[in-house]
């Protein structure tokens, strides 16, 4: 039988509750049926939608520009994740071995995670371009310049580095944390047992923050599924669709093309892609730690 | 506890309600709303002419504001139709957006109102509006139509002896010869861009000079895989080849650092040039399209170009279609109007008689180079009327441009897989 008090509880706890589920139900229930919806519907956004079947599966499966965003992201990891890693890395060492002002170098390192993607990336574009400051510097001291933006081949390395000093200062700060929770004396057996800079580094440090960089690699291949200002804004996807993200693509295909229901199946296979690549980096990397 | 769940849903309420749309109001004090493109001379324009017409007492009163500026104005409009927002009228329309709206029942077809065939004739449309229909009907009346050219820097060609503007492909070639041997300097800046709108001002400029106007789509059908075609490819890949041109000039505009000695721009950018580089202004000569040869078809005076024109399309939403096009009417019949938008904007109206009407004659007198630009009105093609614009010029992009300007394709493989590529776009969408 349940007592008076435990129902007055009962009710406070719905009443505390019901704001979150209210919020969960409108902006992520709603627009999730929604998504799944429009997914198998034939939908130009002024008419009803009608159910259309696998159609707009049909689509998609054959449309070289959606799967060629995919191999994007795949050369983005491939460039974005080991220097995030080690820029993160080295901030996270050198913030370690500061004195003062750790707060301050901190800061102006996060400044770039709170700036604004269109604001940075319009900088970048002119920083970046074949007649821009960096190109000019080269020609007049080296005798040639490097097509940031303009090769096909340099303009994803170009992107990843700009997403890169974006995420530096953030991901940074995990690293920091991470190092300084490591106990000292671990780092004295290890002096103890006369092992090396290197040794350490990869038999102590490196797997006593695997939370953190596990941490990070997981958020680093979020922002690979789901980077959008950046190449929108400094190459339009191009040059010749090599920086064509899924999320341009989708873009596009609702706003430019108006087919919704296309789109809403290609955010359910994008998310559904970064959640199995999520799954298989944990299953591969993740390492219960306890300090005994 | 029940008077904390009360308060909760009754601020609820409150929020839903505000969300609602006031109808009562919009019935009682009835206006013609009007959407017009964010740029300073063109809503000095239709300030003065709004004022005028809500003085008249001809009609409705109308209310105008700018395009309200988010991604751009497509996007600013579908949101506006979709949530149940847009305005009666609005202008800054490009013909590939016209033709979706049109596609999706959102257009009011203007060739059946009452006055439109008035409009035609008055100023002299006719020709102009069969590059502007959609299955024999008219959704949108073009209000400018700019031809591209080329701006040239005459003291840069001066100074490397050239006395006229070029005016073929072996002529830019030499001066971009001349030009790189300064080092790090260029000819022309043969690319717009990487935007899909960027190949209205080179591919497809280029290909309408090569072509004398022949339409790279006709009856949704792709047809740039001919001789205009691959002598502009081919042109594009010698100019990429030897370094005569930049890969990107997304620094600054490199006509008026010198970094070019040419450019294609359109007449918006006289007054752009006038308030921010008006000494550049005084050195620009102005020429037509370049293309291999200068011989032209007998019909034919002037080399073709491209036309970048928009338009204004009366939405079906509209509840007051009549009122509205007696608006347009006016504004469309009203010479005056054409005058103030020349001197208020600088680019051509879109009118078959810019030549021939004295009204006109007065005004370019003391306007040079928005002379030559006028002069070129009638040879100026607009791009194809199709929904799939985005895409297909996307496809010239990525198929052809980008692989000729990066030597991976030849130039007869990269016109081939564009057509290609085209055609089942355009197959596939129909």
């Amino acid at each position: 039988m349940i007592k008076p008090l435990q129902m007055n509880e009962a009710k406070i706890g719905a009443a505390i509750a019901i704001g979150f589920l209210l919020f969960n139900a409108i902006f992520w229930l709603y627009p999730f049926v929604w998504l799944a919806i429009m997914a198998v519907s034939e939908w130009r956004f002024f008419d009803a939608p009608v159910f259309s079947g696998l159609t707009n599966l049909n689509y998609v499966l054959q449309d070289p520009e959606f799967w060629n965003s995919f191999w994007n992201v795949v050369r983005f990891m491939a460039y974005f994740i080991p220097i995030v890693l080690i820029s993160s890395l080295a901030f996270a060492f050198g913030l370690q071995h500061l004195g003062r002002g750790k707060v301050f170098v901190a800061l102006c390192f996060l400044l770039a995670y709170i700036s604004s993607g269109v604001a940075y990336s319009l900088v970048f574009t002119k920083v970046f371009s074949e007649t821009g400051p960096i190109n000019l510097f080269l020609l007049d001291w080296l005798g040639y310049t490097i097509p940031w933006l303009s090769s096909p081949t340099m303009a994803m390395f170009s992107v990843s580095l700009v997403i890169t000093w974006k995420f530096v200062g953030y991901f940074g700060l995990i690293f920091y944390s991470g190092l300084n929770a490591i106990p000292k004396e671990i780092y004295d057996a290890a002096k103890l047992d006369n092992c090396s800079a290197f040794t350490t580094l990869f038999k102590v440090t490196l797997p006593m923050i695997n939370a953190q960089l596990i941490m990070v690699l997981i958020f680093a291949i979020t922002v690979a599924f789901s980077i959008f200002t950046e190449p929108y804004m400094m190459t339009g996807g191009g040059p010749m669709e090599s920086t064509n993200m899924p999320q341009l693509v989708m873009y596009e295909t609702a706003f430019k093309r108006l087919q919704p229901g296309r789109a809403a199946l290609m955010a359910i296979i994008l998310a559904g892609v970064s959640y199995l690549v999520v799954r298989v980096v944990r299953k591969l990397f993740e390492r219960d730690l306890e300090i005994v | 506890m029940e008077k904390i769940i009360q308060a909760m849903l009754f601020t609820g309420i409150l929020l839903l309600s505000g969300c609602s749309e006031n109808n009562s109001l919009s019935d009682q004090n009835k206006v013609i709303k009007l959407w017009v493109a964010p740029n300073v001379t063109q809503e000095a324009f239709w300030k003065i002419a709004i004022d005028k017409w809500n003085k008249s007492g001809l009609g409705l009163p109308v209310s105008f504001t700018t395009i309200p500026a988010t991604g751009g104005a497509e996007e600013a409009i579908l949101t506006a139709l979709v949530s149940g927002n847009a305005p009666d009228i609005s202008t800054n329309i490009f013909s590939g957006f016209a033709a979706q709206l049109a596609n999706l029942g959102q257009l009011q077809e203007l060739s059946s109102m009452n006055g439109y065939s008035q409009i035609i004739e008055h100023r002299k449309m006719a020709s102009i509006m069969k590059d502007w229909g959609l299955n024999g009907k008219q959704y949108i009346l073009p209000l400018y139509s700019n031809p591209v050219l080329i701006w040239w820097r005459s003291d840069i060609l001066k100074d490397l002896g050239f006395e006229q503007v070029p005016q073929t492909y072996d002529e830019v070639y030499a001066l971009s010869k001349k030009r790189a041997a300064l080092g790090n300097k260029f000819g022309l800046q043969v690319t717009a861009g990487k935007e899909w709108r960027d190949r209205w001002f080179d591919y497809i400029s280029f290909y309408y000079a090569e072509g004398n106007g022949l339409p790279y789509i006709k009856d949704r059908e792709a047809q740039y895989d001919n001789d205009a075609s691959l002598a502009v490819l081919t042109f594009i890949k010698t100019m990429f080849e030897n370094r005569w041109t930049a890969l990107d000039f997304d620094s600054d505009d490199p006509l008026t650092t010198g970094l070019v000695a040419g450019a294609v721009h359109g007449p918006w950018d006289i007054s752009y040039y006038q308030k921010m580089f008006p000494e550049i202004l005084k050195k620009i000569a102005i020429g037509p399209m370049i293309k291999s040869t200068k011989n032209r078809p007998q019909n034919k005076s002037k080399t073709s170009t491209f036309a970048d024109s928009k338009g204004l399309v009366l939405f079906k939403s509209s509840q007051v279609k009549a009122e509205a096009f007696a608006f347009i009417n006016w504004v469309f019949m009203n010479d005056e109007l054409s005058i103030l938008w020349l001197d208020k904007t600088g680019m051509p109206p879109a009118r078959g008689d810019l030549t021939t009407n004295k009204m006109f004659n007065d005004f370019y007198s003391t306007h040079p180079l928005g002379k030559a630009y006028a002069s070129y009105v009638d040879v100026a093609v607009p791009p194809a009327f199709i929904e799939e614009t985005i895409d297909v010029q996307k496809v010239m992009n990525v198929e052809m441009i980008g692989p000729v300007k990066f030597g991976i394709k030849n130039v007869k493989e990269a016109a081939k897989d564009a057509v290609i590529r085209t055609n089942k776009l355009l197959g596939w969408a129909k």
